[in-house]
């Protein structure tokens, strides 16, 4: 397919490069990162100065040495905000200390703009409520494999998502007739597995929940930093079943993870994505995949497995929740000393 | 936002408005009374962003920050940002439908003698024979092998839709990257050749690196099975404008000369058993691309001081009358480096000066582009072509630290 | 040297068109334009006060690509300056330029649109003289190569530009104001100031009226006299619209 409105490759098209240490062992070079993390500990996405050491810091794209969910960065639109996850620790250790060209994990980074409220087009039909559209597009480098310019269905899918999770937030009847666009540039995405693992039957786009929490956390600023109503601040969460163990024995049931990178475990068995608004304890968003029937809960806990996934990401939500509410103060305040 | 304080005194007392909105009523008045403020009010002549008129934006560039990249590079121009990305995917011979024997063996003689300069240890400065510099061209230009797209669709500015196909102005800036790619002769062919040599000496000689240890034993050994190219590296060098407000195409390119400078490629070869070309993953063994210099974009646009001239009918003064009258100054222009949105909009002629310095400190013009009004001339020209080479120092420094 | 070839108003149903063949380049572009036209599609974009210049480059063998989209857009900006888009009738109206690319080498991926430049710019600035569209100024563009040797080098041809140093293509207006300038390759001011001068002369001649085709202006080998056979071009053409009048 030659598309005249883009630059062209070779026509014959072109093939990722094979690692030969991939195929000589099988599992890959090098061993799998292990989560350095308590069960129930996040992912930091707010950095502060005084522990950061110079290889994250080299790390971070916009070399900033406070949080990492920013907003205001771009001026043009009527909010943003640019979210990141610190690297996990193999991350910064290969990143200190390079030696394979594979990198063995990779931390989100994403970009969200809201653009609005703004008329609708004389074309559309009335509406008595503000108009939501979200767009999520990775960019072409930022999964392992290469990604086209045209949205395909996966991005299509976290668009949905990421809208059933802001417009339960959103008070839409305070803008008739209006419209607010929401675009979502990912520039580097987590993986769905471990690269060295063989593709097999628990395998499932993993990363992609973890995309879609970091989405509704950076868009949710973006759009209080345009200043638009909403209930409360949506904060997004994920929690996971993972199994840690190469045997398949049915005596280790999966344990509860929160925030977990899949490229960390060996597999997960199922995972939760939760969009939550922990003022008024709702969730706007709900999505549950996997087999959450075998879950290893702590003694005497009564919750089915889904029950315990559920919760699990709603802590996470709530822990993401912090950040979201010191970078909304932060936009206040410049917002503030602007006027 | 512009403060206040610096619009106060430029404009006059009856002004009821708030400079932000006068801004927008007004454009052109509003950048007309910071240019040219009252004689009595002993103010500078600045923009109205605060800027002297060939004053650039606060620049920051940082590389390597992608995981997922061969090479990655971040610009900011002020609000203006760029995310650079390279990836780079093997194309096979076998899969370029017009490849011929002949092509790999006239190539590989070619790569003897760049070989033996290079042992000579000058391969950086040596004067390239014509053929080189055309099989240099035939590869990287015909085999399509850089591949840069840019994306304006990522939300950073209301006019670009995201989910359209790419709007005039993204098409116009991918091709004048690919363009300047290709006339810069910026990335070398020889970087993103994989070549083969049939092994007649043992199987240490496969690897392309050991043939610079045996050059002598190879050098009449490879009389007869000639090192054939099995794959070339294609580059997919991909610009993310991230945010938008003004002066997208110096952002871009600087953010692919990071990227490109930060690009590392495996080291690759022919691997006879599985008829595949393998890659090492260790990072000892990549190598860097030789860049061919490092050529820094400076861009304009001109403010003319008379908007309602576009309304008349004026007769227009000849070239030699404007020139003079430009000297008594009846013609007023200002010439503003690096436009940012808003003084954009207001100008409609553009230049965009390219620079390179050669190592003896020589300013080299690689491109030299204005159109869009009749006001810049000689002189102005030759004005901007050294703000460019102050700038070209600049950024050398700025790209050197990141 | 052979002068490029045009003729005027070859296509009926257009306001305007002409089309022009340049020897040394070998490129043959037909152009049509159509103005004052509404534009109803893009009510929301169009200025209010003065009229919009679009313009379409049509390569021969494909459809546009992005290459097209670029040249687009220095023609749209050197054209919109010159097009009286104020005058009676024109704002909020369009003047839509069509440029086909009939004959000549195809422009292959990544090129500069360096060597057809001219070619184009001299067809639009016909066609929109056969439409009638007021213009402030007429202009005349030559491109010129820089060898090796430091030679300049006129009428460039296709293979000729590829093994210049550097190439440079400039447009200047009846009044002599630089309009338009594009260049590329490794060059240095100086270098590009007589690259200007040589341009100069050869689009004056282009410009004046030669009295009868030849007044020594310059060398002969330049002599492709750009602006003076614009005015020869419109001269035959109207001789020849109104030779019922000049008869009787």
């Amino acid at each position: 397919m030659n598309d005249r409105r883009r630059v062209n490759g070779p026509p014959g098209g072109t093939r990722p490069p094979v690692y030969a240490s991939l195929l000589e062992t099988g599992t890959g070079a090098g061993d799998r990162s292990q989560r350095q993390r308590q069960p129930a500990e996040l992912r930091k996405i707010c950095m502060h100065d005084d522990n950061l050491s110079a290889p994250a810091y080299q790390t971070n794209l916009w070399h900033f040495r406070t949080s990492v969910l920013k907003t205001g960065l771009i001026p043009s639109a009527s909010g943003s905000s640019y979210l990141e996850f610190e690297p996990s620790a193999s991350l910064t250790a290969a990143r200190a200390n390079p030696k394979s060209l594979i990198p063995p994990s990779s931390a989100l980074k994403l970009a969200c703009t809201v653009h609005g409220p703004k008329p609708l087009p004389r074309s559309a039909a009335f509406s008595p409520n503000l108009v939501l559209t979200t767009h999520v597009k990775y960019a072409p480098f930022a999964a392992r494999k290469r990604k086209g310019h045209v949205r395909d269905s996966s991005e299509r899918d976290l668009g949905v998502h990421l809208e059933t999770a802001l417009r339960g937030a959103i008070i839409a009847e305070r803008w008739p007739k209006s419209g607010l666009d929401i675009t979502i540039t990912i520039l580097e995405a987590e993986d769905d597995r471990w690269w060295g693992d063989a593709p097999d039957s628990h395998d499932a786009s993993w990363g992609m929940m973890n995309v879609l929490a970091g989405c509704i956390s950076a868009a949710s600023a973006a759009i209080a930093d345009a200043h638009i109503d909403c209930l409360d601040l949506v904060a997004g969460g994920v929690a996971a079943l993972v199994s840690n163990d190469s045997t398949n024995s049915s005596s280790s049931a999966p344990r509860l993870m929160l925030d977990a990178d899949p490229a960390e475990h060996r597999s997960i068995v199922s995972a939760c994505v939760v969009a939550y608004m922990p003022a008024r304890d709702e969730i706007t968003e709900l999505w549950l995949k996997g087999d959450s029937s075998k879950a290893s809960l702590a003694a005497g806990d009564q919750r089915t497995g889904h029950e315990a996934l559920i919760d699990g990401a709603v802590d996470a939500a709530r822990g993401a929740y912090t950040v979201l509410a010191e970078a909304v103060r932060e936009s206040l305040q410049r917002a503030f000393d602007q006027s | 936002m512009v403060s206040a304080a610096t619009v106060a005194p430029a404009a006059p007392q009856s002004l009821s408005l708030p400079p932000p909105q006068f801004a927008r009523l007004q454009p052109h008045a509003y950048l007309l009374a910071h240019l040219s403020p009252p004689v009595a009010s002993n103010q500078p002549s600045a923009r109205a962003n605060g800027r002297a008129p060939s004053q650039f934006r606060v620049t920051s560039a940082n590389s390597g920050s992608l995981t997922h990249t061969n090479g990655s590079g971040m610009v900011r121009l002020g609000d203006t940002t760029a995310v650079c990305g390279v990836r780079a995917e093997l194309l096979h011979t076998e899969d370029i439908p017009s490849w011929s024997v002949s092509q790999s063996s006239n190539a590989n003689k070619r790569r003897r003698l760049a070989d033996s300069i290079k042992l000579s240890g000058q391969s950086g400065d040596h004067e390239e024979t014509e053929a080189e510099v055309e099989e240099d061209r035939a590869h990287i230009e015909d085999l399509n092998l850089l591949v840069p797209n840019l994306s304006l669709s990522t939300g950073c500015a209301p006019g670009f839709l995201p989910g359209a196909p790419p709007a005039a102005l993204t098409q116009a800036l991918s091709h004048k990257i690919l363009s300047l790619l290709h006339s810069t002769r910026l990335v070398r062919a020889e970087d993103l050749r994989v070549w083969y040599q049939p092994p007649n000496l043992g199987p240490e000689e496969l690897e392309r690196h050991n043939d610079e240890e045996h050059m002598d034993v190879d050098a009449d050994e490879a009389e007869s099975k000639p090192a054939e190219i099995k794959a070339f590296w294609v580059l997919y060098i991909d610009i993310m404008i991230i945010s938008l407000a003004g002066n997208p195409f110096d952002a871009a390119w600087m953010s692919v000369l990071t990227a490109l400078r930060d690009t590392k490629l495996p080291k690759a070869w022919w691997d006879v058993d599985n008829e595949t070309i393998l890659c090492s993953d260790s990072i000892a063994e990549s190598r860097k691309l030789s860049l061919r210099g490092l050529p820094i974009p400076s861009s304009f646009g001109v403010f003319e001081a008379d908007a309602a001239a576009g309304w008349r009918a004026v007769v227009i003064p000849d070239g030699e009358k404007l020139k003079a009258e430009e000297k008594k100054g009846t013609v007023q222009k200002w010439i503003l480096a690096d436009p940012d949105g808003y003084e954009e909009g207001l100008s409609q002629e553009r230049a965009c000066i390219i620079v390179d310095k050669e190592q003896n400190g020589k300013t080299v013009i690689v491109s030299m582009e204005k159109h869009g009004g009749w006001t810049v001339d000689t002189e102005d020209l030759r004005q901007l072509v050294d703000i460019s080479a102050r700038r070209w120092d600049e950024m050398k420094q700025i790209m050197d630290q990141c | 040297m052979v002068g490029p070839t045009a003729s005027l108003s070859t296509l009926n149903r257009a306001d305007g068109s002409a089309s022009y063949k340049c020897p040394a380049t070998g490129y043959d572009v037909l152009g049509a334009v159509n103005g004052p036209i509404e534009l109803p599609a893009r009510r929301d974009a169009l200025k209010p006060e003065d009229a919009t210049v679009e313009v379409f480059v049509k390569p021969g063998n494909t459809t546009a690509g992005v290459g097209e989209r670029y040249v687009e857009g220095i023609l749209r900006s050197v054209l919109g300056k010159v097009i009286l888009g104020r005058e009676r009738g024109f704002p909020r109206r369009g003047v839509v330029i069509t440029l086909a690319i009939v004959g000549g080498d195809a422009v292959e991926r990544g090129d500069s649109y360096l060597t057809i430049l001219p070619a184009l710019l001299h067809t639009s600035l016909l066609a929109l003289l056969s439409a009638a569209v007021p213009l402030s100024m007429t202009f005349s563009a030559t491109l010129l190569g820089v060898t090796k040797s430091g030679e300049i080098m006129p009428d460039l041809s296709a293979a000729d530009a590829k093994t210049a140093v550097s190439r440079h293509v400039l447009a200047f207006s009846s009044k002599n104001h630089l309009l338009l300038n594009e260049s590329e390759g490794r060059f240095d001011f100086n270098t590009w100031e007589q690259v200007r001068e040589r341009a100069l002369s050869i689009c004056q001649e282009l410009t004046m009226p030669g009295s009868d085709g030849d007044v020594a202006m310059g060398d002969e080998s330049d002599g492709s006299k750009v602006d003076g056979f614009v005015r020869e071009t419109v001269e035959d053409r109207l001789r020849r619209d109104y030779t019922w009048k000049i008869d009787s």
